[in-house]
Formats: structure tokens, sequence, C-alpha cells
């Protein structure tokens, strides 16, 4: 036999001895073990969680035998709670349980791999170049990169080696950033709170190359920018205990049972209790089932709900029987005394316009610093004008009166705020116009038609400006009452006294929209005020992202938030807003970002927002059908806004509002050099050419090649699966590849053509030149991607998981090594850095790159345009960087270096100190600490002597050990760094557990409860239950607003543009997708037209576990909508049948499910469906079906946009435009032919085991 | 027993250094007394199809067919035990098999990957590798009557292997099966198969037995229908159709 048969491939030969002899292999009979173990065998324990986006972060046994995992239990030895409240185990759900499925699954992803086109031009190019010139070579030859980039999502991947990959994958890195610009590299990955090491691996990649990281939260719309708007904090929201302490709840669109299993059974509990649960939802969802009442709104309309229980909730508990807990709350906590500026609208009638600040009064009112953001109002008690503490003018610039005291911010005088203006009899009143939307019509939704412009009298007074002047003022609280239609005695029209008069907003008013009795709505506001009332604000409102998934999310989300701070229940225990999408709360966040974001080398990193990228880089503006006209308040002058949503966004960008990337249009390192050759500041250089256009935006030229993101990371996500809204635009425009796009641009059907944008005729599609993604499945975005990385499952690594439900830090733990050739994401990105270190040499060396960074939040950069919004490119105002345009920072890049600094923790967190959320402390200690924890680097070069960070838990360590939350004395010194501001000593929070550090085995023995922290608006602690603005309520520490309170009322022009200062109800969108297509390409079955309704599913956390066999047989086998037996009889479908949903962005092919749960007019597609399996040929398109987003368009919403203007700032994940997609409309029809377009026999699918052999 | 040896090699994943190792492969088969000359006739074709081909197409199209999905998993236990819990314990019993026989597993596999323990059986007397392999015929016969229904010639590795195990299968019914299975996989018969029985491969080590607990068992009745209703068939989307197309002539 030859050499190579005769050699053993697999297998070695045991050794007999080992160990030069001392220790020998014995094989002595051992059957008696086999009575222990034969059937439940295990070798080990260990305690591992899921690092996916369900924000469950539980706790499992998994079980390991000779290296094999062989199953997985729930852990159960959570440390207690206190006495009276359940403990949290068992924690899990059937879709966890399964996870094991994966790591030998037969849709594991195995080997590195590269599509063959690909990997037959680079290994034809490599034979005679180096790296950088054969990767050169091929994407500059535009027949050869149409060639492999039209075959992506096409199969044909060949196996590689982990040497070949990282070589091409760094000559791709180095060749893009040489010749277009780092800021072309472009990095997606979701939610670092569950698994937030292997988050960090990529983002410390990027972060070090000056790669951009794209933000999630908001490009999935789970980001609420109603929290910013009205708590400027992100999303913090009770943990799950809590709602134990609850005395009634309102479950709002948001599935518990269902989507948040693990945590289900408090909300069970808590009845036993008596506590009354109520339920929100337009279908007869699972939590319908559970609650004492359930109110069943049309879809979309509830902000019509929510203003309905306002209305009652104002007239009785503060009009009224003022409660007097209701009262003072609204006096300390809420910014209904601020004075609002009244200006003439027409016709006698006034508007209101923005906040009175300091500096249009006489001399500042004694304020010098920052009187252009601080309000005002009235102290009741001596009747002057003040501008009390607290305000964000207060935050920067002075220290110890940014609190919640009731004191002026001058003297310190102690003030009683005025709430309202009307005296009876006496009050002077003005009438003033509030912006209507109820009476819009839409084809499928019921309006309410009234006055677009509804006039109201409201109390008001007079005030002399600074300038001599005089303007009408009046409070928050009474344009409040009247916002809510509510009729005070003052005359006027448009205002209620009844419940059943029909005016905006009453009961009677919103049944024709949402179709709920108004006896129902009367009494559940009725209940959740009372018990409030009674319990100092124990009522609490679970509310699921559904509803924020429409275009105007933001009245949905004010309308029940205003509830909420109506009632006191905001920083209450059992008490408050509880929202828990998406974002999933990176508990040790100001200890991980140095790790993610290289911060401990150089900043400051780029990051770029998720949606404006992909709306802009995926060319779906290129299909705008939405005017903003459209949605323009009545009281907006028409003529003074763009049209087209992209104008409003480069605008965004130009200002500084939105961060941008790619950023310039010329690569940001060549910039920097020729202003080097120009002998200039590389700033004052950028400034000129900006001015003068020879240096433009890339945003402005999304379609000049030079702008392109040319290479893509994609790890611990499913982006072209799950959450690439309008993803048949992704294919076409950035991957250049069949797609099921059925509509032209606006260029050819005449739509409006934006005038910020420089207009190509003929769209370049196949923008990216390399998708490589990290995946331990083969998921869609797998399918599509170039490389595809097979990366280490959930029970192969070690890392890191927090969760908004549970205050528990959780590890993942490498049960077993990666199976295959698998290896972490920690490991992948470490070796990418290294051959990219290798490959840059003589390429790139030490480079300096110039970063632009928008205004923002939670530094004094928020505190940008006070009054107007002015455009520098307009020649309205100076470009200033980090005022009127972003900031620009020269970073050096050293790229040979890039492992090394990767590999090491860099000096520069010992020089400049760590922080977040804008207060900073020193952290030499514990830099000192992690030298001694992880030692230091003792090879020659730049990370000599820094601690050592080579392995996923010496980066664990490194986020442990600097986070206040997993560090005793980091959080003393944190709250110490936050008392200078607030003038308040906070330091008891936290000072019994200064001595505390939690470590990485410490959460492998055992979940560990983190320590309070001032990243976080609640407390941990014995005594209560995390909730959010708990400290804002009980340490007076203010909310990061403008008015440093929450705030009802919004004042930035753009607000008062589209008519939101307050919420109102407005119907959804007409996104126009239907009319051209539906009834064009009949197949001859009938046609119906139903609301597009994606929500969280059952047998899946988005996509992942749903190609799981074990939970498709527990589902039905493949995608499926679901639609009412009504709308299906319209149409002659039946239970099972094979139907096609389409309109003009793209088309599914799936099942129906025909239910008596759903309710007319929708259908709903659980999100998310994996397009590999059951999925035939669309009719409609030709192509393969798509998935829930194939019939899906982002369309953005410019007061997302709005930056520099206090909480109303940019901030990563914080606040942006949102992927909102819940206004969509389909068409749903029977299909006459189910082909799977595979070959000759139509299906070559695994087929059973015959049964008998 | 060599050819045992050439059939894994055949089976693995191919390589540059396989090709260029053709004519060894081609010389051994010949030599093979173990199988008809019809079936070393059927290797040796596949021989030069995979050695004889550009290695990147042949990558790719082993890879569409052994890599993904698993009707044609190379791995056992996914044929036996799917995606039950059993399978853990069934891949920790035959892995303990290979160690009580003096073997380490060099490479990361699973110990159930057919190359892999067709490694160890070429290494193991004849008797015994028979006995192998006729604990898991009834997978080689459903594997091969796959393949020789989507026309590759990677059947040949399969038939071989059932001729050497001395299975007797109905090779026709077999091939019946596999072009009119019934798509009813995951459903019904999923619920079947996680009621079965554990399933061992040390059948031949069991003192005692009496034959029912012996070797690898399957169901031997139909999965009985639960609805009159079509069932859902579990369609892995290939999107491989261009290349399949050429492939199938």
């Amino acid at each position: 036999m030859s050499h190579f048969l005769d050699r053993l491939q697999f297998f070695k030969k045991k050794q007999s001895e080992f160990s030069d002899g001392h220790g020998e292999v014995t094989n002595e009979n051992r059957a008696w073990e086999d009575s222990y173990r034969s059937r439940w065998q295990y070798d080990k324990i260990v305690r591992s969680t899921h690092g996916v986006n369900c924000t469950g972060s539980c706790s499992w046994k998994i079980y390991v035998k000779n290296g094999l995992i062989t199953w997985e239990t729930q852990q159960t030895d959570y440390p207690r709670t206190r006495p009276d409240l359940p403990n949290h185990e068992p924690r899990g759900c059937p879709r966890g349980a399964s996870y094991s499925w994966y790591t030998y699954s037969a849709n594991r992803i195995k080997y590195p791999k590269i599509r063959k086109p690909l990997l037959k031009l680079w290994r034809e190019a490599r034979r005679t170049m180096e790296p950088v010139d054969a990767w050169g070579s091929i994407v500059e030859d535009q027949t050869k990169a149409v060639s492999y980039k039209s075959k992506r999502g096409m199969g044909g991947f060949i196996r590689s080696s982990w040497d070949e990959v990282n070589e091409l994958i760094a000559a791709a890195n180095v060749y893009t950033v040489k010749n277009y610009g780092p800021d072309r590299v472009i990095g997606f990955s979701p939610i670092p709170a569950m698994s937030m090491v292997s988050y960090a691996a990529g983002a410390r990649y990027l972060s070090l190359i000056g790669g951009v990281c794209l933000s999630f939260y908001d490009w999935y719309c789970d980001l609420p920018p109603s929290s910013p708007m009205t708590w400027g904090e992100q999303t913090d929201v009770p943990e799950s205990a809590d709602w134990y302490n609850s005395n009634y709840i309102i479950a709002w669109g948001s599935n518990v049972p269902q989507t948040r299993t693990p945590d289900a059974h408090f909300f069970t509990e808590v009845r036993y209790k008596g506590t009354k649960t109520v339920s929100i939802t337009p279908d007869y969802a699972e939590v319908s089932k559970l609650t004492d009442q359930w109110l069943n709104p049309k879809q979309g309309t509830d902000a019509a709900l929510a203003m309905a229980f306002g209305h009652v909730i104002l007239r009785e508990f503060h009009l009224e029987n003022p409660s007097e807990y209701f009262t003072d709350y609204a006096r300390k906590y809420t910014d209904m005394p601020m004075l609002v500026m009244l200006e003439d609208y027409k016709d006698g009638a006034m508007k209101s316009t923005r906040f009175i600040r300091a500096s249009d009064l006489d001399n500042n009112l004694g304020q010098d610093n920052n009187p252009d953001w601080k309000t005002v109002a009235i102290d009741e008690t001596s009747g002057d004008i003040v501008a009390p503490n607290g305000t964000i003018g207060f935050r920067w610039g002075e220290d110890g009166q940014w609190n919640l005291k009731e004191c002026e911010g001058g003297a310190g005088k102690e003030t009683k705020l005025q709430l309202t203006f009307a005296k009876g009899d006496d009050t002077e009143t003005a009438d003033v116009g509030f912006p209507y939307f109820g009476g819009q019509e839409h084809e499928y939704f019921n309006n309410n038609d009234q006055d677009d412009v509804q006039v109201r009298r409201i109390p008001v007074r007079e005030l002399t400006l600074a300038d001599g002047s005089t303007v009408k003022v009046a409070t928050v609280y009474d344009l409040m009452m009247g916002n809510y239609g509510l009729d005070r005695g003052l005359g006027g029209s448009n205002v209620a006294s009844s419940f059943d008069d029909d005016v905006p907003y009453t009961p009677a008013w919103q049944e024709r929209i949402t179709g709920v009795s108004r006896e129902k709505v009367i009494q559940v506001a009725r209940e959740f005020a009372d018990t409030a009332h009674k319990t100092n604000g124990r009522s609490m409102i679970i509310v699921g992202a559904g509803m924020n998934h429409w275009y105007h999310m933001d009245m949905n989300y004010r309308g029940l938030m205003n509830m909420l701070i109506m009632c006191g229940c905001v920083g209450q225990s059992g008490g408050g807003w509880a929202h828990y999408v998406g974002q999933e709360k990176l508990r040790p966040q100001t200890g991980w970002q140095p790790l993610a974001f290289g911060l401990d080398w150089s900043k400051p990193p780029r990051h770029m927002n998720g949606t404006s990228f992909f709306y802009n880089h995926s060319s779906q503006w290129r299909h705008e059908k939405m005017d903003t006209k459209d949605v323009l308040s009545p009281l907006a002058n028409k003529d003074d806004f763009p049209e087209h949503m992209i104008d409003w966004n480069v605008r965004a960008e130009r200002m500084g509002w939105l961060p941008s990337a790619p950023q310039l249009n010329s690569n940001p390192l060549e910039v920097v050099k020729a202003a080097e050759a120009a002998g200039k500041d590389p700033k004052d250089y950028l400034v000129e050419q900006l001015k003068s256009g020879e240096i433009k935006f890339a945003c402005e030229e999304p379609d000049n090649s030079d702008n392109f993101p040319r290479n893509m990371f994609i790890w611990r996500s499913n982006l072209l699966g799950s959450s690439g809204k309008g993803h048949e635009y992704f294919l076409k425009y950035l991957l250049g590849t069949k797609n099921g796009v059925m509509n032209e641009d606006i260029g050819t059907t005449g739509g409006t053509l934006p005038n910020e944008v420089e207009w190509v005729k003929d769209a370049p599609t196949g923008k990216v030149d390399l998708v490589t993604t990290l995946d331990f499945r083969m998921s869609s975005t797998c399918m599509y991607s170039d490389i595809v990385l097979p990366t280490a499952t959930w029970y192969e690594k070690n890392d890191l998981n927090t969760s908004d439900m549970h205050p528990f830090i959780h590890p993942l733990t490498a049960a077993v090594d990666p199976a295959w050739e698998a290896r972490s994401d920690w490991e992948i990105y470490k070796g990418i850095a290294k051959e990219f270190s290798k490959v840059a040499e003589g390429v790139l060396g030490v480079e300096k790159d110039i970063v632009t960074i928008p205004l923002l939040h939670d530094t004094a950069g928020e505190l940008g345009q006070a009054f107007d919004v002015k455009d520098w490119k307009k020649g309205e105002c100076e470009l200033i960087p980090g005022k009127t345009a972003p900031n620009m920072v020269v970073v050096e890049r050293d790229y040979p270096n890039t492992y090394k600094k990767f590999t090491s923790i860099g000096p520069l967190l010992a020089e400049a100190g760590n922080g977040g959320k804008g207060i900073a402390w020193d952290t030499k200690d514990e830099i000192a600490l992690l030298s001694e924890l992880n030692h230091t680097v003792l090879d020659e070069g730049i990370s000599e002597g820094q601690p050592v960070l080579e392995s996923a838990i010496d980066a664990a360590e490194m986020i442990l050990t600097l986070a206040p939350e997993t560090n005793g004395s980091v959080a003393v010194k944190a709250w110490d760094a936050l008392s200078k501001f607030t003038g308040i000593d906070h330091t008891h929070l936290a000072k019994q557990k200064q001595e505390e550090k939690i470590r990485f085995r410490d959460v492998v023995s055992q979940p560990r409860k983190i320590i309070s922290s001032p990243t976080w608006s609640g407390l941990e602690d014995e005594h209560v239950s995390y909730n959010a603005c708990y400290t804002n309520v009980h340490e007076l520490i203010p909310w990061r607003t403008l008015t440093g309170r929450q705030q009802y009322y919004q004042d930035h022009p753009w607000m008062q543009a589209f008519g939101e200062q307050f919420v109102s109800y407005r119907p959804p969108i007409d996104t126009k997708t239907i009319k051209p297509i539906m009834n064009q390409k009949s197949n001859g079955n009938k046609e119906i037209a139903l609301n597009w309704i994606t929500p969280h599913q059952k047998w899946g956390i988005h996509s992942t576990y749903t190609d799981n066999l074990i939970m498709q047989t527990l589902s039905r086998g493949g995608p499926i909508i679901w639609m009412s037996e009504v709308d299906a009889k319209k149409v002659d479908l039946e239970d099972n049948d094979w139907v096609e949903v389409f309109n003009i962005n793209g088309a599914i092919t799936c099942r129906v499910v025909v239910s008596q749960r759903v309710n007319e007019g929708m259908t709903m597609m659980y999100h998310a469906q994996e397009r590999i399996l059951n999925i035939p040929g669309s009719e409609t398109t030709g192509t393969r079906g798509g998935h829930h987003n194939s019939v899906t368009r982002v369309v953005l919403k410019p007061t997302h946009m709005i930056g520099g203007y206090a909480q109303q700032s940019y901030g990563f994940n914080y606040y942006g435009t949102v992927g909102c997609n819940r206004d969509e409309f389909v068409v749903v029809r029977k299909m006459n032919k189910v082909d799977w377009l595979d070959g000759p026999t139509g299906d070559d699918v695994p087929q059973p085991l015959p049964t008998e052999v | 027993m060599n050819i045992l040896k050439v059939i894994s090699a055949l089976m693995n994943y191919p390589s540059q250094e396989l090709q260029q190792n053709a004519d060894a492969l081609v010389a051994e088969i010949k030599q093979a007394k173990e199988i008809p000359p019809e079936s070393r006739e059927n290797l040796i074709a596949l021989v030069d199809s995979t050695c004889r081909r550009d290695i990147m197409d042949v990558q790719e199209e082993y890879g569409q067919l052994f890599d993904k999905g698993s009707s044609l998993s190379l791995l056992l236990f996914e044929h036996v035990h799917g995606d039950s819990r059993e399978r853990g314990q069934a891949m920790v019993d035959l892995m303990a098999l290979y160690e009580a026989n003096g073997f380490d597993i060099a490479v990361r596999e699973l110990p159930d990957f057919i190359p892999l323990y067709l490694e160890y059986l070429a290494q193991r007397p004849d008797i015994e590798a028979r006995e192998g392999l006729a604990d898991v015929g009834h997978i080689f016969g459903v594997l091969a009557a796959r393949l020789q229904e989507r026309k590759y010639p990677h059947f040949a590795l399969f038939e071989a292997l059932l001729i050497i195990s001395g299975v007797e299968i109905n090779a026709e019914e077999l091939k019946e099966a596999a072009a009119t299975e019934t798509r009813d996989d995951s459903m019904e018969a999923m619920d079947k198969i996680w009621e079965e029985e554990q399933v061992t491969f040390m059948a031949n080590q069991q003192s005692g037995g009496d034959g029912s607990s012996s070797g690898c068992s399957v169901p031997s009745q139909n999965p009985t229908k639960a609805r009159e209703e079509p069932a859902v068939p579990l369609h892995w989307v290939s999107n491989d159709q261009a290349i399949d197309a050429t492939q199938k002539k």
C-alpha cells in the first residue's frame, strides 16, 4: 500500500507510556463504572448560557463526556432574593434547551469557506502577486469583480484554511484602507450584552485600524427614540423581579409568556398578591389569555388609546380630585412648571414654540454659564422667575447645582415651582393651535375627522424679555391640559367636559379609531391611576417593541410614558416603564468600552448609525415613495423644509448631528497628508476644504465608487436574514446579486429627487467588495457572504452576558473545545489582526487618520445650537467643528503594530482615565491590578510592559476590573465623580461594596449580582429591586434632558416642524407599495391587501433556533404567516395553503396558518424565519421567495436626526434614525404552483430514513 | 482491510494529496478481492471523477453533497439519532470503543464520521470490520440509494461497503424509496425517532445479548400519520442549481 494509504489520517495510536515513562496507560477493566454512567454519563458539568438576542441570559448546565457535549439542563443555583420575593430560577425555555443540537448539527459551519469564483480568482492572482496587489487586481477589474459578486447567495462554497482566509481578509482590508480609507471597512454586530467579549473582538480590531462599527439598536427599531426624548436615557427598565412589587400591570403589546419566558413567572406570581393585570394586544396573543382583562385596539392605533387613558387620568386625578402625590411629583420631577414661549400663528391663534431660557431674560437671570441652556419657571411662593437647578446648562461648565433639589440656581433659594397660571375667573388666556392628525385618511385605517389645527384656550402670562419686548408664555402643565383636550372652564372650542364628547382625545373619540369601547378605557385608566395614587406609583406598563416599529412610534410610546409620569410611577419600585427589547443592558459598559473600541490605545473610535447607513448605501433612498410634506405639522411652513428624507439626513450629518461613515469623499489618511503637505493643521485644512466644497461628505455622493463601503464584517448577527430591512435592496445594490425588487427608482418613476445628494442615473450595484461572516450555523447571511468563518458555539467559548431582566452577570464557558475548525470570535479576530499586521508591512506604516465625530450626548458637545437650525453649507453660520459641524480629531494608526495593540491593554487608560455617561475617573489602580492579574507583555515593542490581552478570559478580566458594576472601588470613584456634578454625596450607594471585586472565575462558579453604579439610573441592593430612574427620584440626580426633568414637551425646531412637541395620535403612513402591483401580475387567484406585522415568535429567538429541527417540529416546518378566518375566506384560502406574500419591494413564499387568534386586516409573519428552509420560487419575481424583510423598505423620520441638543444628541445606539416597518402592507394570494427551483425531480431535500431496511 | 482505507480516503474531503495519489488508489482497488469487478469499476470511475478534475470543482461538489443538510450526512448518528439526546451518548460510546482498541482521534472530527470509522475498521481484523460495517449497513444502503438517485458516482463507496459487510438489502426497494420517499420527515417521523431506544455500537461486545438489543435498529413500522392533511416536508434550500444542472447528466 502506498504511504498515503498506509498512514493513519484520522487516528493516532494510543501511547502506552507518557511523561518519559513516568506515566503509563493501562487498559484495565473499568466496566464497574458503567452502572454509574452508562445511561446519564458525563465527566463534567459546565455553566454556560446562550449569546442570543433574547434578554434571557439563563444559567444552564452543560454535560460533557470525553470532550463531547451530551445535553443541557437548567441551573438552579442563583443567589437567593430577599424574603417575600420569589427566586429567579429556574430560568430557561424550550429554545435554549435545544441549543446543543447546533453543536453537531448538519447545519453547523465546520470549516472556513470561500465561494469558488472568488477563491479561484484569488489563488490565480496570488500565484504571481503579493496579497495586497492580488486583491487590487481582482476588485479593480470590473469583469472579475462582477463574476464573483453576482454569484453571492448561490452556494458554491469551498473549504479553505485559516491561513488562506486570514491572508485574503487582511489583504482586502489593507488594500481598502490604503486606497479608499479605513472608514470604508465596516462591521456589524449587535447586542454586546450577550457575549460581550465576542462583540469586543471584532469591534477592537476595527477600531484599531480605523474601521467603523455600525449601531444596531436603532436599526432593529428596538430603540425607542421617545426614551431619549423624555428621559435622556437610551432605555432603562426595571428587572423582571420588580414586576412582583407592582400592584397594577398593563402588558401593552408585550407577549410576556412567549417572548420573556424565563421571567413570566413573576408576572404570574404577582397575581396571587391581588395585582390586576391587563393586556393590550390587537390579536388574541398568549399574554391575553394570562391577564384579567384584554383590550384589543386595531393594530397601529395604540396612541389613540393612550391619549384617551391620559385624558381620563388628567381629568380625574390632576384637575378634579388632584392627587397630592401626583401634583408633587409633577412639580419636582417633570417639565410641567417650565415656561414655553407662544408665537402668533394665524387668525388670532398662537402656537407653542420653545422653552424660555435664562438668556431670554434680563441679565441672563443671573446665569452667566450656559444661559441659553437653562429653562425657567415661576416660583409660586415669591412669584419670581427662576432658573431652577438641574437643567442641562448646570451640567456643563459648573459644579454642584446639577441636581433636583427644589432650589433656584442663583443664590440657591428654596423654590416651589408654579404649575399653572389658571386662577379661576381672573385667568388670562390665549387661543393656542395644536396639530391634529387623527383626521387623516388612510385606506385601511379609520379616522376621526376634526379640524387639523385644534385651537384651544390656554392660561398664559406675559413676560418681558431682555430686549424689552414682551411675549406670552404658558407652563407645560397648562399646555398639556390643552393638548389632551380637557375643558377647564375657560371657554373656547375643541375641549371636552365629558368623556362622551367626540372631541380629541376623549374615550368616546378613540372608539372609531381603535374599536375599543369607552367604558373599558375609562375603567382601566381609573384603576391604573387610582392604584398609583394609593401606592405612590406602583403601576407598571410592560411594553413590547412592536409598538415601536410603527413610523410614528414615538406617539405610541410617549402616550404610555406620559400615563406613567402623570401617575408618578417612574422611578418607584413596582412602577414605571418596562421595555425589554434589543439593547439588553450591557451592565459593565464602561469597563467594556475600552476593550471593544480600543480606547486603551486611541480615541475616538468610528461609529455610524446603522439605519442611515443602510438607507443610504443600500440605495433604499433611490426608491423613496414618501414626501416629507405628507408628515409635517399642519402648523409648519412646508416650504421651509426639504422633501426627500435623505436631504434631511445629509443636513444632519453635515451639522454634526449624526455620524458619517464612510465619512468624506476622500480617504481620511490622504486628507491629513495633504494638510501636512500644505503646511496646515489638518483640522483647519479640512474646515477650509469643506467650506470651499473641495471635500464633501461621502453621504452627498453615495453612488461615487470612492465612497462605497468596501469591506464588511458581520458577526453574531444574521444581518441579511433577520434584520436587513429592505432585504431585496441589499441584494441588489450592496451585494450586486439576484434579487426580487419589483419597482424602478425615482429617476424612472418621476419621484422627488433629492437636492443634497448627487443623482446618478444608473445606480451602481455590488458596492461591497468583501463580505465576511462569522457564524456557527449556515444562516441566510452566510449564504450571501464571500467568506464564512466557523465560530465557536456558546458552549465552546469563554465570555460574559448581562441582561436587563435580572441583575446577574453570567459567563459563557468553554465546556469543550470548538468542534472541527471552529474558533471563538476572539481568536478569529486575533488571527485576522495578526495577519493584517504582517500584510500591512511595507504598504501601510504609521498613518494619521482624521476622524469626524458628531456632537455627542453626555458631553459638553450636546450644547450645540440652542435655538435655530443653521447649516454652514448654506452660509447660515460659520463652520465651527464641535458646534455647527462634526468635531475633527487626528488619530494615529500604527498599522504594522495592530496585532500587538490588539493583544495588550494600551497605556492610554492609565494616562487619561476611564468613564462614561459624562463622568470620568482615574483608573491607574485598576491597570496596575490588571498588570498583576493578566501579567505584562515581555516581548519587545510597543506593548512591552502593558497588561496581556491574549485570551478571552484576559479580556473578560479587563471588563470586570474596569467597570464600576463589577469592581466596588471603581463604583465608589464613579459615584464620587458624579457627586461633583450634583453637589450631593452619592458614594453611600457603593461604599459597602467597595472591596468587592467580581472576577471571571467567580461568575463561573455562580452568577453574581452587580454593584450599583451611576452608569444606570437604578439601584442594585438588598432593599429594592432594580428599577429605572430610581436614583433620579430618590437621589435627586437630574434626568439628562434639557430641563433636567422628565419631558412631556419637546421644543426643538424640527420637533415643532413635525408637530410633535406633545404626544398625539398619528395614523400609520401610506408606504405606497401595494397599488402598483395588486392585481397586476395575476395568477388567477384572488388577492387581498393586509397590514404586515412581524412579532417575536415562540419557536425561535429571531432566526436562531428556527432552523433547528426540534423547533421546526414544534412549529409547522418552514416559514408561515398567520391570518384571520375572515380574510382567508375572502380569498379562498385554507389552513396550510401555500401563499405568496408580495408588494413592490419583493416577495415571500410560505404557508398560511388560518386562525381565530388574528384580527381582520392584518397578517403576521414571525420574525425571523430563515431563507434556507422550505422556500419555493415566487410566481411574481421569478426567483426564490424571500423572508419577512423582502417586502420592507426603510423610511426615515427627521425628528430622529436631531443632534447637538441636550437629550436629542447622538450617542451610539442611543439616538438616531430607526428602521421602522409596521406601516407596510402586502398582497396575499394563493400560489398555483410550488416550484422548488432545484433540479429535475423538483425535490432533492433531505428525506426521512426509510423505516425498513 | 486495505479497501476500507481506500474508501475512507475517497469519502473524505478531496485534497490535492488525494489527487496526486490517484494511481495508488486505482492499484489498491484493482487488488481488492472483497468486492466484485463491477464494484471495482465503479470505484475507479469515482477515482477518475475525483482525482482527474479541477480540485476546486471537486471540492465544491463535495461540499454541496456532504457539507450541508442531513440527508447525505457522513455522520452516522445523524441518521440514527437525528437530533435526539442519545446522540451525544452514542458518540461517547463509540469513542470508548476506539480507545479500548488503542486509538485516539487525532483530528478535529466527531467519532461517527464515516471515513474515520472506516479507518478504524481497516485496522481491525477482517471479521470484526465486517461486523462493524454490518452494524450500520442500512445507513450505507440509504446513502447509496440517494446518491444513485441523484446520479453521483459516490454511490460506489457505499455500494462497496454494503457488499463487504455482507448485509442483504433489497436495493431495488431502497432505490424506489429514495425516488419516491414521502416527504413526511420532520413531523410525525421525528416524533417517532424520539421514542426509539438507545442504539449502541457495542453489540458485539455485549455479553448475554438476546438479539433484541443488538446493533443498530430503527423502528420497524412506518410512522403513523396523525392527521390526514399533507405534512410539511423539510426542504433545505439549495441554491446550487446552476452547478447541479451541469453535474446531473
